[in-house]
């Protein structure tokens, strides 16, 4: 860290350095000196956020995650969680207008990982460690109430329509491309594809493009009568985060007490995560089954070398956002044409003087990174695919009902079905 | 019921395993990043000499009008009668009129010092941060004018979007207690 | 119990109503901010067309005081139009964050009111196995699905992308490589062209020799002997040298910046001392009648100079050692010739080109693009007009002759051409169009294997073309910017520099190459000039550079009071920069600064000097002065 601090105010004293040279050459009518007894007015120059205050962001995030959690838990209070989020959508949403945000956050971790000469600031990575260590004890607590795009949709739910479950489960499937994609343009440095499209930042800051609020103002259309179409279909945190909560080690269950089995609650969930009874008889007969989950772990790695390979052929495309190869594809069709005005970014280019040859093989070596980041992205779209595949072939015993601890988020609405009380127990 | 227990135990076992893997894999990454930590918040802002007053920071920026402001050392102004920055290269007349004002919003007040000194003043509320001036004053003039990112307005986006945009890699982040770029600026 | 259902039946209307209510509103509040965002989309402050297009033609029309109200309002119009826009959102913004906020709060109050106990679902119980089913054939589906499209988007894009880049980056480093060491590309090109590198060194040492060695007449005499050696050594190489600038061109001061506009003289005996408040060594000073930022060139006993307002515009012949004006050419009555001058800026004024002469005419060219073409007495022989430049400075560029054919550099930001009159009628003998931007640079002619080329600069790039037949010889994109200097040439190294782009030191020839660059000293106003060995760059803001000319070194700097305009000539082995107060600076072409002398003139001037034996020509401001023992 020190090394870090030293470099960069080695570098700033070296910038004041140049441009002052700079500025001397280029002071071509010197300052008067005025007789009149005239003042010369301040140079505004608004300081920027103070830095405790991303302290105090982060202390309000362990203080909202625990208190959030304290409430799902301990008081099964889904009233609770109502003002919890509430007070997140105005904090950390209209407030701190979204930035940064734990969804966010997973690609300044990536891009520290994969680039060494970016730093990553305290606050981002508090933002993308706390919640996960939270839901590893606590299952999807963050995504109940404190996330402010969670809260925003979960508010706003009016009558939650059941998505058929196949259909469900195939939309679930895009996150993971979305994680992967934002992972691979994260460390290849090319851009931050999560906070460019993010549909609600817009309406947080009253501010965006035309179509960014569009996108927005159907998330949250669509949101009215889907329960949290962005978490489900679309979050890349939330991938990670249903990983993590699958095995956390305090998730709610539906019922405080034993399972009555009296079936009220089966379509409490506004997000279809409740899982219901599975008995021997409604399982396959065990041939069949065994003989398709042996095909099935044979295909696996079929699938993930399938997907590698497509990406890898994918790779070209992938690379064209980045702007970098952009700028030299530009420049060498430029060589060949020669025709027609050369863009700011090859004017400015141009005048950088930076060697051509530099550029050149930036982005050749640029794009053999995403070759291999086309491998990796597709294998794993691959692995999630085969897994999904396999998991649909394989029966899990259970006897209550319980939510899938990955797909809730805790919310806390079924609470209110299970007929058994906390208070009955007690008396018991 | 005695089935099924083992079965619960073997699954417990394994999410414990589970769970500790991603204890362990969320320290190490914690651990891994330690030395890439700066615990000091960072600000975006773009460095003048690499800026080529394109234009972009005044139509890609979060904000409307954009965060982006021309910031106005008066400690390099020359205090022109004719200024680059502040006339239509072809005015005939050096006066206010809208005619002959290069400023798209006018956000440039003129103002009489002493013979043959003018004082230009920028208007935040008006600026849009397009650059015009900057390039005037710049191409004629002591470049006094610059182009900077206002923190007052900046969201600190986490993607700055108009450093996505700037041709000339311009934008950089830079520590929170040295937000700004410019030159020839003498702290009081 | 019926009590309180009743209250809360009252309590459920009146929530319906605040929804409708909220609802109505923010659906209003919705369309009108969107109808508002829609609006402001369209309006884009810094490109007002209407406005741009009224202050052009206000500039045509100066004095047309309605056409200045309306732009006025137009332009207050628009401004209030854009902030009033931004605000208006705004405001929507938050009334509408205020009405959904309500019709959520209602909606979700009523909501509650009529919620019902849970019931246990009806309808056929869940299938696992048929869910599985159908999931399974779902996501493979889309899998299959994902796959191919990936796959034909890939194919259909494929273009090697990696390889490309890395030839190119191969290509690109060859080339530098071939360059920088000097030593392999030497051995390379002269396998190729064998001939070029000798016959460039031979001319530019000639041209070296020449101010360096002669600081008395009698040593002329050995700039004959070697002027000889030259003719005798050029035809044992197989490709000649064109002889350009001529012997008779050398002898005289025929162009702004001397002969072939290079910013080499080579006249002897300059002064060095002077003074112009005292009178010392100032022979004489005649006021020019019209304004003008053009420098005097001389030929014989003449000197000659234009100069111009909006309404006339004239040639000025002035006998060299009385410094009377001999005659007054005027350019009038041209066909084509517009009614109105075109609006210039106060510093680059109606004349700001230079006239040039071949000893038997004076060709001048106006900011109107009026050119004017008289004898040595005066005596109009043609005059044409090439069209009014559309520049915002003025025309500025000025004339250089090769043979009979006059040299227009035309860059303007409707055409951009370079073209060849004949001296004799004023036809046009050739015109190349380019794709360049305005460029006040003015051509500079020198000899090479190729004959006479006349080289240019403009932004974006510096070309070279035949000076017979105007075809494109080389070019390279190099350079940006407004571009005002013009080129300096020596040992077949063209040095090119503009404020805000670099300085670069191109290899001239079919494939030019950028032997360095330097972006430390750039010149918005004053051309460079080379030796053999040196490269000196004087700025406007007072800074003069020298470099090593073939490998870009910087071996001093040195900063002056003031800036230059005028730029400097190499000249009786030294050289003369005359900045803007009027200050000579006389200094040696060597790799430290030495400094001769700095005689003061006494008048603030912008022009380059003209040189003859023993004399100086300097215009600075309405003033001819020629200064002498």
């Amino acid at each position: 860290m020190k090394k870090w601090l030293t470099l960069i105010t080695l570098f700033i004293a070296m910038c004041l350095q140049g441009v002052e040279v700079g500025a001397q050459q280029q002071q071509r009518f010197p300052k008067p000196e005025f007789e009149s007894g005239y003042t010369q007015p301040v140079t505004t120059v608004p300081a920027a956020r103070a830095d405790f205050l991303a302290y105090l962001d982060i202390l309000i995030l362990i203080g909202a995650l625990a208190l959030i959690s304290w409430l799902i838990l301990k008081k099964r209070s889904r009233r609770g969680v109502t003002w919890v989020s509430v007070f997140s959508l105005l904090y950390f949403g209209f407030f701190r207008q979204g930035c940064v945000c734990s969804v966010g956050s997973l690609q300044n971790i990536t891009l520290a990982l994969f680039r060494p000469e970016y730093s990553i600031p305290l606050s981002a990575l508090a933002f993308f460690v706390i919640p996960v260590v939270f839901t590893l004890f606590f299952g999807r607590t963050f995504c109940a109430g404190v996330c402010p795009f969670g809260a925003l949709q979960d508010l706003i739910l009016l009558r939650p329509l059941l998505l058929k479950k196949w259909l469900q489960k195939l939309l679930g499937l895009i996150p993971f491309l979305y994680l992967g994609l934002a992972i691979l343009y994260a460390a290849t440095a090319t851009d931050f594809i999560i906070c460019r499209y993010d549909p609600f930042i817009g309406i947080f800051r009253f501010d965006a493009t035309f179509t960014m609020f569009i996108i927005g103002g159907i998330f949250l259309f669509v949101s009215l009568f889907v329960a949290r179409p962005y978490c489900r279909f679309l979050c890349p945190y939330g991938v990670l985060l249903s990983w993590v909560s699958r095995v956390s080690k305090y998730h709610l269950t539906i019922s405080p007490a034993s399972c009555t089995q009296c079936r009220l609650c089966e379509n409490a969930c506004p997000v279809g995560a409740i899982q219901k009874p599975m008995t021997e008889k409604n399982m396959e007969s065990r041939p069949t089954a065994v003989k398709r989950f042996m095909l099935l772990s044979f295909v696996l790695p079929a699938m993930v070398v399938l997907g590698g390979w497509t990406g890898a052929n994918f790779h070209e495309r992938l690379s064209a956002v980045n702007p970098k190869v952009q700028l030299a594809h530009e420049l060498l069709a430029g060589k060949d044409n020669n025709s027609g005005e050369a863009s700011d970014e090859v004017t400015a280019f141009r005048s950088s003087g930076k060697p051509v040859e530099e550029l050149y093989s930036e982005a050749a070596g640029l794009v053999r990174e995403f070759y291999w980041g086309g491998w990796i992205l597709g294998g794993f779209i691959g692995l999630v695919f085969g897994l999904t595949l396999t998991g649909l072939s394989v029966f899990r015993y259970r006897e209550e009902y319980s939510p899938h601890k990955g797909e809730c988020v805790s919310c806390a609405r079924c609470l209110a079905y299970c007929p058994v009380s906390v208070k009955d127990i007690k008396n018991r | 019921m005695d089935h099924s227990g083992k079965k619960t135990n073997r699954r417990e076992f394994i999410n414990k395993c589970y769970r500790y893997s991603v204890a362990v894999g969320v320290t190490g990454l914690v651990g891994g990043l330690t030395n890439k930590i700066v615990a000091k918040d960072t600000v975006w802002q773009l460095d003048p000499t690499k800026c080529t007053q394109c234009g972009k920071c005044a139509t890609n920026c979060v904000m409307t009008p954009s965060a982006i402001k021309c910031i106005h050392v008066y400690d390099m102004c020359g205090y022109c009668d004719l200024c680059g920055g502040y006339f239509r290269p072809n005015s005939k007349e050096l006066t206010t009129g809208a005619e002959n004002q290069l400023c798209p919003t006018g956000a440039i007040k003129r103002k009489y010092v002493e013979d043959p000194f003018f004082q230009y003043e920028i208007d935040e509320e008006l600026c849009i941060g397009c650059g015009i001036c900057v390039k005037g004053c710049g191409a004629f003039g002591n470049g006094s004018l610059q182009l900077q990112v206002n923190h007052d307005l900046c969201k600190n986006c986490n993607q700055c979007t108009v450093a996505t945009a700037c041709p000339s890699n311009a934008f950089t982040r830079v520590p929170a207690d040295e937000p700004y770029l410019f030159t020839g600026y003498k702290k009081q | 119990m019926n009590n309180n259902s009743t209250t809360d039946n009252g309590r459920l209307r009146l929530w319906r109503g605040v929804a409708l209510v909220a609802g109505v509103f923010s659906l209003v509040i919705c369309s009108l901010v969107i109808a508002n965002y829609i609006q402001l989309q369209r309006l884009d402050p810094v490109n007002t067309e209407v406005i741009n297009s009224l202050v052009e033609r206000l500039s045509d029309h100066p004095n047309d005081n309605e056409l200045r109200t309306e732009i006025r309002e137009l332009d207050l119009l628009a401004r209030k139009a854009y902030f009033t826009n931004q605000w208006q959102i705004r405001f929507g913004g938050y009334l509408l964050l205020m009405g959904i906020a309500i019709l959520m709060i209602a909606l979700q109050m009523i909501r509650m009111g009529s919620k019902t106990d849970p019931e246990v679902p009806a309808g056929k119980p869940f299938n696992v196995l048929r869910y599985q089913q159908k999931t399974r054939r779902w996501v493979a589906i889309s899998g299959i699905w994902l796959v191919l499209v990936t796959l034909a988007i890939a194919v259909v894009t494929h273009q090697e992308m990696e390889n490309k880049f890395a030839k190119a980056a191969i290509a690109s480093n060859a080339k530098s490589n071939m360059v920088i060491p000097g030593e392999k590309s030497s051995v390379s090109e002269e396998t190729e062209q064998p001939q070029e590198v000798p016959a460039a060194d031979a001319e530019v040492k000639v041209v070296e020799k020449k101010p360096e060695v002669s600081k008395a007449t009698k040593e002329k005499e050995e700039n004959n002997i070697i002027e000889e050696k030259k003719a005798v050594s050029k035809p044992v190489i197989s490709k000649k040298v064109f002889d350009y600038p001529t012997k008779a061109m050398k002898v005289n001061y025929p162009s702004f910046r001397g002969p072939g506009g290079n910013g080499i003289a080579y006249q002897n005996n300059i002064p060095t001392q002077w003074d112009g408040a005292s009178g010392k060594n100032i022979l004489w000073k005649t006021s020019i009648p019209l304004h003008g930022y053009n420098s005097p060139v001389i030929w014989g006993d003449k000197v000659f100079l234009s100069g111009a307002d909006a309404n006339n515009r004239e040639i000025y012949c002035f006998n060299r050692k009385t410094g009377k004006v001999v005659w007054t050419a005027k350019a009038d009555n041209i066909t084509d010739s517009p009614a109105k001058a075109p609006g210039v800026t106060d510093d680059t004024g109606h004349a700001a080109a230079s006239v040039t002469t071949d000893g038997k005419r004076v060709c001048a060219i106006f900011s109107n693009g009026d050119v004017l073409a008289v004898d040595m007495k005066g005596k109009r022989v043609w005059a044409r007009n090439l069209g009014v430049p559309s520049n915002h400075y003025g025309h500025s560029s000025s004339l250089v002759m090769v043979e009979d054919k006059l040299i227009v550099q035309y860059d303007h930001r409707k055409s951009a051409q370079v073209m060849a009159l004949a001296v004799q009628t004023g036809e046009t003998l050739w015109k190349t169009e380019r794709k360049v931007k305005i460029s006040w640079a003015s051509p500079v002619v020198v000899g090479t294997t190729e004959g006479a080329e006349v080289l240019l600069s403009a932004d974006p790039f510096i070309a070279s073309y035949n000076a017979s037949t105007g075809e494109e010889l080389w070019k390279l994109d190099c350079m940006s910017g407004e571009v005002g200097p013009s080129v300096a040439y020596a040992d077949g190294i063209v040095f090119a520099l503009n404020e805000y782009a670099s300085l670069v030191a191109i290899k001239a020839g079919p494939e030019p190459e950028i032997l360095w660059e330097a972006e430390d000293y750039l010149s918005d106003v004053p051309s460079p000039v080379a030796t053999e060995k040196y490269l000196f760059v004087a700025t406007s803001y007072g800074l003069v550079v020298c470099y090593d000319a073939k490998t870009g070194e910087q071996y001093w700097e040195k900063e002056f009071d003031k800036g230059f305009y005028a730029s400097p000539v190499l000249v009786d082995g030294k050289i003369y920069l005359l900045d803007r107060d009027g200050i000579m600076h006389i200094f040696k072409p060597d790799n430290k600064f030495v400094a001769v002398s700095d005689p003061s003139l006494g008048e603030k001037s912008v022009c380059t000097p003209a040189f003859s034996d023993g004399h100086i020509y300097i215009r600075a401001g309405k003033n001819l002065y020629c200064i002498g023992k």
